[in-house]
């Protein structure tokens, strides 16, 4: 035996077990890695569970002007569950269908208010206004208001509160 | 071009001699399946690094969150269930493999001189390892853990004059609660840790200085050319052809270098290892039981199976002598004792055949040790224990509130059907069919769908089973 001789074990035998030895550690880092990725990467993956959420009677909504209401939602944090309040703008129009919009500007992220007076929306940070239709008329917004999900149940405005992307011209939901 | 990264390294690093010191060490006797054990401890100690960092992503050392988030691990996060098999599952075979370990040192008697620093480094690994399952048992925070981690601090109380003020300071106070729980997963995520690397390291920088230990044939021979007292030399050289030698004697002349055939077969065991890890991980789950409830009394608590021996020692050690004989007497004793064995022991002779009282003595013990594994075991068997599926089928069973409409044993609503003793009336098949789909089993049934995970399904259902009469 080469061993016996006190000589080193060269050539094919010895890079026969250096293969040997790197696809045992590579299957071993492989069935490791594998899992340990997808177990860190996993939350980033989750979509959001979007629940209907009640607004609030549609009746007490004024016709044509835009009002802010709070929606309450349990929110799935982790292994926490927890109530977020959301606060939403909605817009009843003559033939009862009502419009709600994200409270969040499009262009970065602020939250915008409503000036009766130029009956417009007018975000504080950039000076983005927006019309009753969500429609951009001024200020660095990309894009118009975000729409949110409604319907209306038993007299009962039900939303789906989202969230999506600032400062893109197109709508990406988060 | 790893080759070639190699080879830039080495142009600045000298990486050359280090790599020569790393894997040319000579092997007495050659290279052995027998010496594989080292190395899968240490192999089962860095996969239990890794998984822990991993569990700690998500995990949260408060009693408000504990359970919740473990929860969280075993049935949301993506491979959860299988992340935390392997810790769990890691730290049993850990056991296991310091157990070979242990066994292959004593066998061959390599903690005798010059390796008795090695063997009292190595007992404290065994210590510190123990601490480690001792620590991490808390930290699921359900009613195992709970009461399990209760019953081990108690035993401590034992000790006379300290032993209350030490359980205090384990406790972080007067009752185990949050303050145990965060000081628990500090030592078990960051002091032992830290302990743990400082010896292995101290384990393999000796083994270097001193050297393996070698077959017993080397000790034979020089056995019968030295006093038994004289401390080993190195083997001392071949006379004559090593051909004409006994085979025996050839074997104990013979070195090798560590790398290629000792890295492979530590390889092909560390796979090995790995491959059965992960299938117990894969498929033998170990759920929680309820959340830890301080109130609850009537939970008896099951050590893990590496501690069972000592569960049923404890049992027939009753009383104010035997009591604390058995919690810290013993224990400490034991300890010590290994702690000392290698000056117990102290002849350089390795010879089996030399040592037959040394050998004995270890027989004995371990022929305790798994007789007293497998009177617990019958004991266990013999107890009427709740199947863990059915606790948390019973918490899926009032997380979805289904009290409200169904009642059991008097206590719950009357729109659905008395659930009291379901388990007589229904099969598995029509329970899961039936929480898959209410209406597919039950046409015109109200019952809604509920958004049970496979794991809630089939814990409800087991908990459903266990609704019969006579229970």
């Amino acid at each position: 035996m080469e061993e016996s001789k006190g000589t080193q074990p060269v050539g094919a035998r010895r890079s026969f077990f250096a293969w040997l030895i790197m696809a045992a550690a590579g299957l071993i880092g492989a069935g490791l890695a594998v899992p340990l990725g997808g177990y860190v990467v996993s939350p980033a993956l989750k979509r959001r569970e979007r629940m209907w959420v009640d607004a609030g009677a549609v009746a007490d909504l004024p016709v044509g002007e835009p009002a802010q209401r709070d929606v309450v939602m349990t929110l799935a944090d982790g292994y926490l569950e927890i109530a977020a309040v959301k606060g939403i703008w909605a817009l009843r129009r003559e033939t009862n269908d009502v419009t709600v919009y994200s409270p969040i500007c499009t262009h970065l992220g602020c939250g915008f208010r409503w000036s009766s007076a130029e009956r417009k929306f007018k975000c504080p940070c950039h000076g983005s206004m927006f019309d009753t239709e969500g429609k951009v008329v001024g200020g660095p917004a990309p894009r118009p208001l975000d729409r949110l999900p409604v319907k209306i149940e038993n007299g009962h405005l039900m939303v789906q509160y989202k969230e999506f992307k600032s400062g893109t011209k197109d709508q990406i939901e988060i | 071009m790893a080759s070639r990264l190699y080879k830039w390294l080495d142009s600045r690093l000298k990486l050359e001699p280090v790599k020569e010191t790393l894997l040319d060490e000579p092997i007495p006797g050659g290279a052995s399946w027998i010496y594989v054990f080292g190395s899968a401890t240490l192999f089962l100690f860095f996969q239990q690094a890794i998984t822990g960092m991993f569990l700690a992503v998500y995990y949260a050392p408060t009693p408000d969150h504990a359970y919740d988030s473990v929860r969280y691990i075993e049935t949301q996060a993506l491979f959860g269930a299988f992340v935390r098999g392997l810790h769990h599952w890691g730290a049993s075979a850990m056991v296991v493999a310091i157990g070979l370990h242990m066994l292959q040192v004593f066998l061959y008697g390599a903690y005798k001189p010059p390796r008795e620093a090695m063997w009292i480094v190595g007992v404290l690994l065994l210590l510190l390892t123990m601490g480690f399952a001792f620590t991490g048992y808390l930290l699921p925070w359900d009613q195992n853990a709970y009461w399990a981690t209760q019953v081990g601090i108690n035993m401590v109380g034992s000790v006379p004059f300290v032993g209350t003020f030490l359980v205090k300071v384990m406790r972080g106070g007067d009752m185990l609660g949050a303050l145990t729980l965060s000081r628990f997963f500090a030592v078990h995520v960051l002091f032992l840790p830290a302990t743990i690397a400082v010896l292995v390291a101290l384990h393999m920088f000796i083994l270097r200085r001193v050297g393996p230990a070698g077959p017993w044939a080397g000790a034979f021979e020089r056995r019968a050319k030295r006093p038994a007292s004289a401390p080993s030399p190195p083997p001392p050289p071949a006379e004559g052809p090593l051909a004409a030698r006994p085979f025996v004697e050839r074997r104990a002349q013979r070195t090798e270098p560590f790398y290629p055939r000792q890295v492979f077969m530590d390889a092909v065991v560390m796979l090995g290892v790995f491959l059965v890890v992960a299938t117990l991980a894969l498929t033998v789950s170990f759920p929680l039981t309820d959340k830890a409830n301080p109130a609850d009394h009537s939970f008896i608590p099951v050590p893990e199976w590496y501690f069972l021996f000592y569960y049923q020692f404890l049992k027939y050690m009753e009383g104010p002598i035997l009591g604390p004989i058995a919690t810290w007497v013993i224990p400490g004793a034991f300890i010590a004792l290994l702690l000392t064995l290698p000056f117990l022991d102290p002849s350089a002779d390795r010879a089996p055949s030399s040592r037959r009282m040394v050998l004995g003595i270890g027989a004995l013990f371990l022929v305790g040790v798994f007789a007293l594994v497998g009177l617990s075991l019958h004991d266990l068997r013999a107890m009427k224990r709740t199947d863990p599926a059915v606790a948390s089928g019973k918490a899926v069973f009032e997380r979805f509130q289904c009290t409200s409409c169904h009642r059991v044993h008097g206590e719950g609503g009357a729109v659905g059907p008395d659930l009291s003793f379901v388990g007589d009336q229904r099969t598995r098949d029509w329970l899961i069919q039936h929480f898959r789909d209410p209406q597919s089993t039950s046409p015109g049934s109200i019952m809604p769908k509920f958004p049970l995970d496979e794991q809630q399904l089939h814990d409800l259902t087991a908990y459903m089973l266990s609704l019969k009469k006579g229970v």
